[in-house]
Order: C-alpha cells, then structure tokens, then sequence
C-alpha cells in the first residue's frame, strides 16, 4: 500500500489544483477556494484509492462523491449554504470531459472515408461514450444523495 | 389618474412590481448556475416576504413565469433568462438577500435597490487572474489523464491563452458554441504544436487537456439535479446543451488534430 502513496498524493495534488482553478472561473471568493481545493484532493483521493482496488471508473466516481458531499455537509456549519457548491466544485475534476471528446473524435472517424477497422473505432467511442454517461450519473447521484438525505440547506 | 386611483388597479401594480423584483432575482441565480428547485424556493421566498399568498413558477431555459395570488388579485409575469454561466458569489449574495426579504421588514425600492447593487458590485477575479487558473486547472487535469511534464507546460500556456480569448470572445457577444468550437481549436493547436516543440509523448492527450476548460461540469450536473428534483424538461434543455458544446469542441479538436497532421479530414 505504501508504494502506491506517492500516486495517491500526486492525484490529490492535481485534483486539488485542478479544483481551485474551476473555483476561479465560478467566482468562488479567496476564502472558499482552500475548500474547493480541500474537496477536489479528497475526491481524487478517494476515487484513486478505489481504482486502485479495481473498482471500475464508475464505482470509484459514486464512492468519491459520496464521500465529498458527506465531508462538505459536516462542516456546513462553517460553510454555510456554500457546501453543495463547494463538494460540486470538489467533484468537477473527475467529470470525464476527455472520455467525452474521445466518444465524439470516434463517433467523427466512424464517418470518414476508408475507414480501416471501423468496427474497433465504434466500439471504443460506444465504450467512452457510456463511460461518460455512467460516470456523470454517479456523480450526480453521489452529490445528491447525501445533500438530500441530510437535508443540507441551500439557502 | 382615475385609473391610478382604482384600488384593484393599484393592488394589480403593487403585485406586478413584487412579481417583477422577484423575477429579476430568479434571472440573476439562474443566470449564475442555481438548479430550478433553488430558484423556484429563492423567488417564493421573496414574493411571500412581501405578503404573497400563492407562488406559482415555470421554469424555462431561456425564461421564468410566475404567477401571484394575495388578497384577492392574481397576477402572471415572465421574464427573459441569458446566457447560463456559473457566478458562485452573486448567487449566494442573492440567497442571503432571499432570506432576508423572506424575513420581513424591506420595501419593494429597497430590495430592487439591492438586487441591482449586489449585480453591479459583487467582486469577479480579474480575467487574467482567471486564465492563469484555468491554464493551471487544464495542466492538472492533463496530469490526471496521464500527460507528462513537458507537455504539463504546453497545456498551461495553451489553457491559460484559450480561457483568455474565451472571456473575450463571450464579452463581444459570440454565440457560445461557436466560441466553443473556435476556443477548443486554438486551445487544442497551441496544447499539440507547444508539445511537439518541447518533445513530449503525449502530444494527443495535451491537446484534449487543452480543451477541457470547455467542459460544462456544472451544466451537466445541474441537468441531472432539475431531472431528481421533477423538472425534466429544463434537465433535458440543459443535457442539449451540454451535448452542443461537446460536440463543437469536438470538431475544433478534429481540425486542429488535421493541421498537425495527426489525422485526415
């Protein structure tokens, strides 16, 4: 377990940063975006960890997520209404935009002409594309979940 | 002025000014990335904090409707809705205005007064301040995907520069998608032409991590939060959208894959 640390801090890392960035661009003030960077760490963290254990992308996505939103609504006291927003922007770094572009690239190639191999080229972008859909799912639903049964409040 | 003088005349007025002030503060949360259930609760919220009996809403992707009941008189209203983006402080600086209207004791000025105040003065980062963090957000995720350290560099200049002439670009009023498909180029053929000259082996990934400040994370769960919370038809409109732009940056991507010569048109 232990050689797989310096992998799990470098994922943290650039979950961390990758987080903060996006609070950047969603306006969050400079005394959120250490917990955005907070969030994004600990979702990166988890989702590697179960990765690592061979979960599929999917179940690791839903277990970061969960996790994120519960963590995020036990210091909603100090967060205030912010907390959804703050475990949103934590979990935007594992939303797969590249799978999707990949799905669309291959969906595109399916098209040209003399196309070598064209049933591999669907079925890599079919894959990537229900990856994606499964994978936006089980954030979501991984976000919601707790806010709703926790009853977090929004205003 | 015999009309001003009618009393059912003036209740209609009082009512409209309340549905109007309270429209204009769904806009602004809708326009800076609340879910519908949140903008349905912050303008009921409001209009029952000036004596509203009954509040009735829908939710459009390009407009809200409200309808008010209070003694006696009804009144419908609707109001356009822009561009959807994400503004973390002005939503929550309305949530507070929400709450503290629900609680009774300002006037219809007063809330306008502040409505237009918190949109005109809620601090936004500089935009190069916002570039640089998402030239900096591009490179993590391209460490995510696996990109290496040369090519880390090329995806935060290529990140850094793409978000600049994005929030130039929306500024001057360019359609969003073909900002997105324009963005997802420039961005995607400085990532690839910045990591070919400094030798990564990563040159595809780069160019993907260039684009992924064009990904609506926030739209694409919002959509999924309007469809849990019973309003698909604004959950699906936001899905739409979210397909558009993936599918113009996708195309940016393709030509600027077909300029490096990494694929055929």
């Amino acid at each position: 377990m232990l050689e797989l640390l310096p992998h799990l801090l470098h994922q943290a890392l650039f979950g961390a940063l990758a987080a903060a960035g996006f609070g950047v661009l969603f306006n969050f003030g400079f005394r959120a975006l250490p917990w955005c960077a907070a969030a994004g760490a600990l979702a990166l963290a988890v989702r590697t960890v179960g990765q690592d254990l061979a979960w599929s992308l999917e179940g690791a996505s839903f277990a970061a997520a969960i996790v994120t939103s519960c963590s995020v609504s036990a210091l909603r006291r100090q967060l205030g209404p912010a907390c959804n927003a703050v475990a949103l922007s934590g979990c935007i770094p594992m939303v797969p935009g590249a799978f999707f572009g990949q799905a669309l690239l291959g969906f595109l190639s399916v098209t040209a002409p003399n196309l070598v191999d064209a049933e591999t080229t669907l079925i890599v972008a079919v894959q990537s594309l229900l990856r994606v859909i499964f994978t936006l799912g089980a954030i979501g639903a991984g976000l919601l979940i707790p806010a709703h049964l926790l009853r977090n409040q929004d205003f | 002025m015999e009309q001003q003088q009618d009393p059912v005349i003036a209740r209609h007025r009082d009512l409209e000014r309340i549905a109007n002030m309270a429209l204009r503060a769904g806009r602004i949360m809708m326009e800076s990335g609340a879910s519908v259930s949140v903008v349905h609760a912050g303008v009921g919220m409001i209009a029952r904090g000036f004596g509203v009996e009954d509040v009735g809403m829908r939710s459009g992707y390009a407009s809200l409707e409200i309808t008010l009941h209070a003694g006696g008189n009804t009144i419908t209203r609707m109001i356009q809705v822009g561009r959807l983006g994400v503004n973390h402080r002005l939503d929550q600086a309305i949530r507070q205005l929400a709450v503290r209207v629900a609680q009774g004791g300002m006037t219809v000025d007063e809330v306008e007064a502040e409505i237009g105040r918190l949109a005109r003065d809620t601090p936004r980062h500089p935009a190069w301040v916002v570039a640089v963090a998402v030239g900096i957000a591009c490179a993590s995720f391209g460490r995510l995907l696996g990109v290496d350290w040369p090519a880390f560099a090329a995806v935060l200049v290529a990140g850094t520069v793409g978000q600049y002439v994005r929030h130039q670009l929306l500024h001057q009023g360019v359609n969003v998608f073909i900002v997105a498909g324009l963005i997802a180029f420039l961005a995607a053929t400085l990532g690839g032409i910045g990591s070919i000259l400094i030798k990564s082996n990563t040159v595809s990934l780069a160019m993907m991590a260039s684009i992924l400040l064009l990904v609506p994370g926030v739209p694409s769960t919002n959509a999924q939060t309007d469809i849990m919370d019973g309003y698909p038809t604004m959950g699906s409109a936001r899905a739409v959208w979210v397909l558009m732009i993936m599918v113009f940056a996708s195309v940016g991507v393709w030509f600027a894959e077909a300029l490096l010569g990494l694929r055929t048109l």
